[in-house]
């Protein structure tokens, strides 16, 4: 459905291929013509100039906001960058995170109806005769000057216990895998609105002109025959209604980083560079006389590619690192597709100025054989998590880089599925679960939250999805509330219609 | 885990967060015995003395009957009689004790505790001569960082905004808002191409108009050396300096003293040295200092 008014007096002639921004121009076009005649151009110049924000749309739309600057933060940025390490299919928090000393004699017992109330249902707690509560059979151990208690299986993330907060109290409303995923990364479950990475992309813009301002990895799963692997998709890094630049631009660790990047074998750099222009000629022609943004997002795309020929080997070439950066990184760092390697690779991005890289991680989804996968799977992230944060510490980057480690949701505190000692699973949870940040303006050393004692439920600033969102923009110096896009007939936002809050508790 | 790693941990807190620090004494305005918080003395004297000389001259230890941990004691002097002579620094015992050379009888801090820098005995001899008051508010320019930090961090860029195109092309670099607030700065930022910004733009940049605007210098892996850092000190309002993997030593660090609102330096992958440290004390605001990968941080335990 059209969303500008059908009124025969706006109606215009959209050539082929109209974007959605060249209605808008249109409109706004005709709307300045109609204006200008009854209020006079300078009365309407001081209009806009009276404001701050008038002050800038009318620089931009002046051309006189130079390259770099297009896009501002509303205020001064704790952090320029962001890395989401996300753990795809979601961790147990009861295993690694949510200590629960109070329920360790409760094996194999029925969680109480007190606990379980009339929330949330998933596949095990509607079909299931009973719920068998487990108590999680790891050791855990407090940690650092903070003291924060973290289980044996991630030994390395205990020790930046002091550089990382936790917050244990989030929640979502969503318990299917690519749903819960679409709606933690894109503020809507439903797929096709403007990914988190696409927002960031979108509100501060580019800081490196030869790279993209969104860099996503995508890490092979440790688990054997594909166990607990949900698939990714697109759209968790897409840019929806965004302009396209925004969306994720993934670099893949098996044969050429970026697909079609390279030159065709026997065409020189020169030759490519001459049928570039040749194109971009046509192209500019084309926006002469037609005036659509999306040719000018075209030209701009065509010659980010040309650039990035050049800057991406530089990127992906890491014979430059030494061998105690490597050992820092762990055994896997140094092949391809690892989630290390992706962490060491997620460094080299933000000091180069991507603005948000987003490294996926893969196999949480621990419905079965939990005691055999789950120390494969922490294994798999844990060392490499630590040494993204010491390495970006020690480097200076951390100040002004934020990074989040978390998946789309947690895990049941009673098992699915047979429960043997040595053998369990546990199913979706959205009432409680754990994630971690770190730099950027992020209080070290602090735990966020609490959850009952089953880890069943949040009872202490409890923090939905969208207020972490919302917390990201801030740490990157954007006002949830202000960053929008006019879609659909509305101010679309990162954390959609309903209220989200910054959650104070974890700033500096 | 390798021992390496920790000794890599090179974000060290120079000097105590001062704006918490200040703000707290704001607070306490007021305080009749130690005059009020606001005046040059306890802005700026007694954190200096708090932090070289209270170890031996405070409650704990009471060397040559001297106490300097408020301004009566002060008064009062030492085993020797008055320590500050107002009006007149260069009669003043304190002042001689905090001038001599490293190796003299005299010098204090004793025991080859690290001197003061020239900053601070240049705020000691100031204040002694305009008399030496407990009460006598900071004269301009004497302010801590802390306190100027509270004003406009930098000139109002929105003048600039339309030469900014033309000045990011004639120096081949961006020149970018900090953000929508127009007194935040700009960034002077290079990632996209720094094996092009050498000593020479630097220069120029600095002797431009926009010098007193940026209050962030992205420089890591630009070619930038020794030569750049008398340019670095025109920039009034710098915050933040990023010198990571470039040609800069421990030699010309001193030439940044002027920069009284650097809070964050990073010099990873330098070759500073040891000799470093002392230069660097006199930078008044530094908060952060990252020196991972250098001699420097090869040497410290
Ligand atoms: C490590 C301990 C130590 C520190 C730190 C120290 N002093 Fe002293 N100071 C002494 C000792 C011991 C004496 C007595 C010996 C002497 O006179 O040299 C002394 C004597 C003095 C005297 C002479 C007092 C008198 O009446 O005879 C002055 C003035 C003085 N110190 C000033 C300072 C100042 C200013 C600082 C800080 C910048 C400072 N001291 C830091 C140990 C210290």
């Amino acid at each position: 459905m059209p969303d500008f008014p059908l009124d025969s007096r706006h109606v215009v002639t959209i050539p082929a291929g109209g974007s959605r921004e060249y209605f808008d121009l249109q409109t706004r076009r005709q709307f300045f013509g109609r204006m200008a005649g009854g209020l006079g151009g300078a009365a309407l110049t001081a209009l806009a100039g009276n404001s701050l924000l008038g002050a800038f749309s009318r620089a931009r739309a002046e051309g006189l906001l130079p390259p770099g600057s297009e896009r501002l933060p509303h205020f001064a940025p704790k952090a320029k960058r962001a890395i989401y390490l996300f753990m795809g299919g979601a961790p147990s928090q009861i295993d690694l995170f949510d200590y629960k000393p109070q329920i360790a004699d409760r094996f194999d017992q029925d969680l109480p109806p007190s606990i379980l109330g009339t929330g949330q249902r998933n596949a095990s707690n509607i079909r299931q005769p009973r719920l068998a509560v487990v108590p999680s059979p790891y050791r855990f151990q407090q940690h650092g000057k903070c003291g924060t208690w973290v289980s044996e299986l991630l030994p390395w993330t205990a020790k930046m216990v002091d550089d990382i907060a936790l917050i244990k109290s989030l929640q979502t409303d969503i318990l299917n895998h690519n749903s819960a995923v679409t709606l933690i990364l894109t503020g809507n479950a439903v797929a096709g609105k403007a990914s988190i990475g696409a927002w960031v992309s979108y509100g501060l813009g580019r800081a490196n002109e030869n790279l993209p301002t969104f860099v996503v990895l995508v890490s092979k799963a440790p688990t054997p025959n594909g166990e607990g692997v949900q698939a990714v998709f697109p759209n968790f890094w897409g840019s929806g209604f965004l302009p396209a630049t925004n969306s994720g631009v993934v670099l893949r660790s098996e044969g050429d980083p970026v697909l079609y990047l390279k030159d065709p074998r026997g065409l020189s750099r020169d030759a490519r560079r001459a049928m570039l222009d040749g194109v971009q000629a046509m192209n500019a022609e084309a926006y002469e006389e037609i005036g659509d943004p999306a040719i000018h997002a075209r030209i701009e795309e065509y010659e980010m590619a040309f650039r990035m020929q050049a800057t991406v080997p530089e990127l992906t070439d890491l014979s430059d690192e030494t061998a105690e950066t490597f050992a820092l990184y762990g055994p896997d760092a140094r092949t391809p597709g690892t989630f290390a390697h992706n962490c060491l690779m997620a460094r080299r991005m933000a000091e180069r100025g991507v603005r948000f890289t987003q490294v996926f991680a893969r196999g949480w989804d621990s419905h079965r054989s939990l005691p055999k996968n789950l120390p494969l799977l922490a294994k798999d992230i844990d060392q490499p998590s630590y040494a993204l944060v010491t390495d970006l510490k020690r480097r200076g980057l951390l100040e002004d880089t934020l990074v989040v480690w978390g998946g789309e949701f947690g895990r049941t505190v009673y098992s699915e599925g047979a429960l043997k000692r040595d053998d369990f699973g546990r199913d979706h949870h959205g009432k409680c679960f754990t994630m971690w940040l770190a730099g950027g303006g992020i209080k070290p050393g602090i735990v966020h939250g609490e959850t009952d004692d089953f880890s069943f439920n949040s009872i202490r600033d409890i923090a939905h999805v969208r207020d972490l969102n919302a917390t990201i923009l801030q740490q990157l110096g954007l006002d949830h509330n202000r960053l929008t896009f006019k879609f659909e007939g509305l101010d679309q936002k990162l954390t959609g219609t309903a209220p989200a809050k910054v959650i104070t508790g974890l700033l500096a | 885990m390798p021992a390496s790693h920790q000794a890599g941990f090179a974000r060290r807190r120079l000097f105590p967060p001062a704006a918490a620090c200040l703000l707290a004494a704001g607070a306490l305005a007021g305080d009749a015995a130690a005059g009020p918080a606001t005046s040059w003395y306890a802005l700026r004297v007694q954190p200096i003395l708090d932090r070289h000389c209270v170890s031996c001259h405070g409650p704990e230890k009471v060397r040559a009957e001297l106490r300097l941990d408020s301004y009566a004691a002060l008064h009062r002097g030492g085993a020797g009689g008055a320590v500050v002579q107002p009006g007149q620094p260069e009669r003043s015992e304190l002042l001689r004790r905090v001038t001599l050379p490293a190796d003299h009888d005299d010098v204090m801090p004793s025991d080859g505790k690290p001197l003061l820098a020239p900053e601070q005995t240049g705020v000691l001899a100031r204040w002694i001569k305009a008399g030496a008051s407990p009460e006598a508010p900071p004269p301009p320019g004497e302010e801590p960082p802390a306190v100027a930090a509270l004003r406009p961090a930098a000139p109002d860029y929105r003048p600039f905004l339309p030469r900014l195109a033309a000045l990011q092309e004639e120096f081949g670099v961006r020149l970018v808002p900090v953000s929508q607030q127009p007194t935040d700065g700009l960034i002077l930022r290079t990632v996209s191409a720094p094996a092009r910004v050498d000593d020479a733009v630097l220069a120029r940049i600095a002797a431009s108009e926009i010098a007193p605007l940026i209050v962030d210098a992205e420089l890591a892996r630009t070619r930038v050396s020794d030569a750049a850092l008398p340019a670095l000190a025109r920039f009034p309002n710098l915050a933040r300096l990023d010198l990571a993997r470039t040609a800069v030593t421990s030699t010309a660090l001193g030439a940044l003293a002027p920069l009284a609102r650097l809070r964050s330096l990073n010099l990873a992958g330098t070759r500073i040295d040891a000799t470093a440290r002392d230069r660097l004390r006199q930078l008044p605001a530094l908060e952060q200092l990252h020196v991972f990968g250098t001699p420097l941080a090869d040497a410290s335990p």
